[in-house]
C-alpha cells in the first residue's frame, strides 16, 4: 500500500505576546467590536469574537498558513443536536441497538449504512419499530444505550 | 391513589393539572409537541416526554406515543383535561387494556353522552327535561316537515356527532327545509364522519345554564350548582359566571337535585357538566360534557371546592367523601377567556409576549400557562388564559373584575382584554340581563368601538 503523502511542514509559530492578546481582548469587550488585527514586528495578530468569548490567533505576517482553518472554532464543545447528520427518534419508545434487547448491535460506529438500512429497534407496547437510517454515510456517533427509552426528536446517532 | 400521572394536554389545563397532583404528591410526567418544549407545565413536571411535531394530530392526539410514553415513564394514570381526547371512548378503552387508568368517566358513559341523540334519549328517560324535537335522527325530508308542523317553527338542525356549538343550522320556516338538511347533511359527514342529523325548537332568547356534578361510580353523586354562560360568540364561551343571575336557590336546588339524581342512577364517576338552554322559567337539555370543563373555576371559587382533586380521587377509587350538605355557595364568580385574537375582528395573533403582568389581590384567580418572553404556538387554540374573579356579591364581583382588567398587562400580542373592559361596563351585562344572542348583537352594532 502507498505510503500517504508527507505533510509540508507548518511555519514556525512565533512567540507568544501575551500582553498584546490580553489588552486587544479587553479593547474587544470595550469597544464591542468583532474583531481586531493587529500587526507588528513581522507578526500579526487577529482577536476575534465569536458567540461571546473572544478567541486569538497568531500568525506570521510573511508565511501563509496551510493548514490553519479559515474559522476560530468556537469555544463550546459542538452540539450533536446542531449536526446535519443527526438521526433523531421519530418516535416515542424503548431504543434497542440490535434485533433483540442484548443482540448484536445493527451498526457500529465506523460501520457504512445505505438508505434504508435497519439502524435501531425503537419498541413501543410491544411492537418493534425499525428505524431507518434517512441517508447513506458513516455511523460517526452513536448517541443512546442499548433498552435507553426515547423521545420523539431524540438524538440517536450521527451519520456522515 | 396513583404513583404518577400523565398529563395528556397542554396549555393552562396542563398546568391546572399538574398543580392538583403537585398538591396530592403525585408525581407528574408532562407530554409535549416540539412546539411546547418552553411551556411553563414541562418545567413543572417531574418528567417530560417529546411526543411529536406541533400539529396535534402527530402529537396531543396520537395514541401511540401517548401509550408509549406511558410506558416508558411507568405513569399509571392519564389525565386527558379537555378537548383533545378527553371525551375520545376509545382512547379510555386502550389506556385500561394497557392498565393505565383513565381520569375521566367509563368509556360506555363518554359514548352515551357523545352521540347527542342517544344522549337526550337518556336523559329524558332520567327525568331530565329536554328540548322538544324529533325522536332520534331525522330520516326523510317529508318527516322534517311533518315534525316542524309539530313543534313549530324557528327550528335548530344539528348533527347527532358534532357538540361544542359546532354542527348547527337554524332554519325559520318550511321553504328553507330542503336546502338546510341537504347542506348538513354533506357537513356533518365532512365534519365528524355521520350525516345523522336531528330537530329541535329553536328557543329565541334562552340563556345557556349548565350544571356541574361529580360522581364516584358507585351510586354517589351531588351537584355543585350552575355556571351562566350565555355570553358566547360564534358558539364558543366567552364570559360564564355563577351563580346565574337568573336563578334563585329553589330552582337551582330543583334542577341540580334532578341532574344529580339521573347520575347516581347510572352510577356516573367523574366530573361532569349537563348544560341547559333556559327560556321562560323552564330548562331543556342541550348535551353532557363528561369531562372537566374551561370554565371550572368559576364553580371553584364560589363552593372552595377542588375540582381536579375530586376528579382524581374519584378516577383513584375513592368514595365521594362530600355529600350534597357539605355544597356551599358563597358569593360570586365571573371567568374571562382571554384569547390572543384582535379585540374587534377576533383575527388570531400568535407570537411573543413581551410584557405579561396579570393582575392580583383578594379574589383574583389568573389560570393561564403564559409567562414573560412566552410566544403563542399557532398550532393550537388561541387561549392565553382565564380571569376569574370572586367577590362577596356580584356587584362587588364586577368592581373587582374591572379594576383587575385594568391591570392586566399583555404585551407583544392582541389580545381580547379591550372587549372585557368593555363588557364589564355594559348595563345590560352589569343588571345580569343577557341571553346566548346578546354577545353576537352586542358585536354586530359595534359595541366595542363606542
Amino acid at each position: 500500500m502507498a505510503r500517504k503523502p508527507a505533510r509540508p511542514p507548518l511555519p514556525k509559530t512565533p512567540a507568544i505576546d501575551h500582553e498584546v492578546i490580553r489588552e486587544l481582548a479587553k479593547l474587544l469587550d470595550e469597544t464591542g467590536l468583532t474583531e481586531i488585527e493587529f500587526e507588528r514586528d513581522g507578526v500579526s495578530i487577529r482577536v476575534a469574537r465569536y458567540s461571546g468569548a473572544p478567541t486569538a490567533r497568531l500568525r506570521p505576517v510573511e508565511a501563509p498558513l496551510a493548514m490553519t482553518p479559515t474559522a476560530v472554532p468556537p469555544a463550546a464543545p459542538i452540539d450533536p443536536t446542531r449536526h446535519p447528520g443527526l438521526v433523531a427518534s421519530p418516535m416515542v419508545g424503548t431504543a434497542y441497538l440490535g434485533a433483540a434487547p442484548g443482540a448484536r448491535p445493527f451498526v457500529e460506529v465506523g460501520s457504512q449504512v445505505k438508505v434504508g438500512e435497519t439502524l435501531i429497534i425503537i419498541e413501543a407496547m410491544k411492537t418493534m419499530n425499525q428505524i431507518p437510517a434517512p441517508r447513506s454515510g458513516t455511523v460517526i456517533q452513536i448517541l443512546i444505550e442499548d433498552g435507553q427509552p426515547v423521545e420523539y426528536g431524540e438524538p440517536l446517532m450521527i451519520i456522515e | 391513589m396513583f404513583d404518577k400521572i400523565l398529563i395528556a394536554n397542554r396549555g393552562e389545563i396542563a398546568l391546572r393539572v399538574l398543580r392538583a397532583c403537585k398538591e396530592l404528591g403525585i408525581p407528574t410526567v408532562a407530554v409535549h409537541s416540539t412546539a411546547d418544549e418552553d411551556a411553563m407545565h414541562v418545567r413543572l413536571a417531574d418528567e417530560s416526554v417529546c411526543i411529536g411535531p406541533p400539529p396535534a394530530k402527530d402529537s396531543y392526539l396520537n395514541i401511540p406515543a401517548l401509550l408509549a410514553a406511558c410506558e416508558i415513564t411507568g405513569a399509571d394514570a392519564v389525565h386527558p383535561g379537555y378537548g383533545f381526547l378527553s371525551e375520545n371512548a376509545r382512547f379510555a378503552e386502550i389506556l385500561a387494556e394497557h392498565n393505565v387508568h383513565f381520569i375521566g368517566p367509563r368509556p360506555e358513559h363518554i359514548r352515551l353522552m357523545g352521540d347527542k341523540i342517544a344522549a337526550k334519549r337518556a336523559v329524558a328517560r332520567l327525568g331530565i327535561p329536554i328540548v322538544p324535537g324529533s325522536d332520534g335522527g331525522v330520516g326523510s325530508d317529508e318527516e322534517a316537515r311533518i315534525l316542524a308542523r309539530d313543534i313549530g317553527f324557528p327550528l335548530m338542525l344539528k348533527a347527532a356527532a358534532g357538540g361544542g356549538g359546532r354542527g348547527m343550522r337554524v332554519i325559520r320556516d318550511e321553504s328553507e327545509m330542503a336546502a338546510a338538511l341537504a347542506m348538513a347533511r354533506v357537513e356533518a359527514q365532512a365534519a365528524f364522519g355521520d350525516d345523522t342529523l336531528y330537530l329541535e325548537k329553536y328557543l329565541e332568547r334562552p340563556r345557556h345554564i349548565e350544571i356541574q356534578l361529580l360522581g364516584d361510580g358507585n351510586g354517589r353523586a351531588i351537584h355543585l350548582g350552575e355556571r351562566d354562560c350565555s355570553l358566547q360568540r360564534r358558539h364558543q364561551k366567552v364570559w360564564e359566571e355563577g351563580p346565574s343571575p337568573a336563578l334563585n336557590a329553589a330552582t337551582r336546588d330543583e334542577i341540580g337535585e334532578t341532574v344529580a339524581r339521573a347520575m347516581r342512577e347510572i352510577k356516573y364517576l367523574g366530573v361532569g357538566t349537563v348544560e341547559f338552554l333556559y327560556q321562560d322559567g323552564k330548562f331543556h337539555f342541550i348535551e353532557m360534557n363528561t369531562r372537566i370543563q374551561v370554565e371550572h373555576p368559576v364553580t371553584e371559587m364560589i363552593t372552595d371546592i377542588d375540582l381536579i382533586l375530586e376528579q382524581i380521587r374519584v378516577a383513584a377509587g375513592s368514595e365521594l367523601a362530600l355529600t350534597q350538605n357539605n355544597v356551599k355557595f358563597h358569593g360570586h364568580a365571573i371567568e374571562c377567556r382571554i384569547n390572543a385574537e384582535n379585540a374587534v375582528s377576533f383575527r388570531p395573533s400568535p407570537g411573543k409576549i413581551i410584557h405579561y403582568h396579570p393582575p392580583g389581590g383578594l379574589g383574583v384567580r389568573v389560570d393561564s400557562a403564559v409567562y414573560h418572553g412566552y410566544a403563542i404556538p399557532p398550532f393550537y387554540d388561541s387561549l392565553v388564559g382565564k380571569l376569574i374573579v370572586h367577590g362577596k356579591t356580584r356587584s362587588e364581583c364586577l368592581m373587582r373584575l374591572k379594576r383587575a382588567l385594568d391591570e392586566f398587562v399583555v404585551d407583544g400580542i392582541e389580545t381580547t382584554l379591550p372587549l372585557f373592559r368593555a363588557l364589564a361596563r355594559e348595563k345590560d351585562i352589569i343588571d345580569g340581563d343577557y341571553h346566548i344572542h346578546w354577545l353576537e348583537e352586542f358585536l354586530a352594532r359595534g359595541g366595542l368601538e363606542q
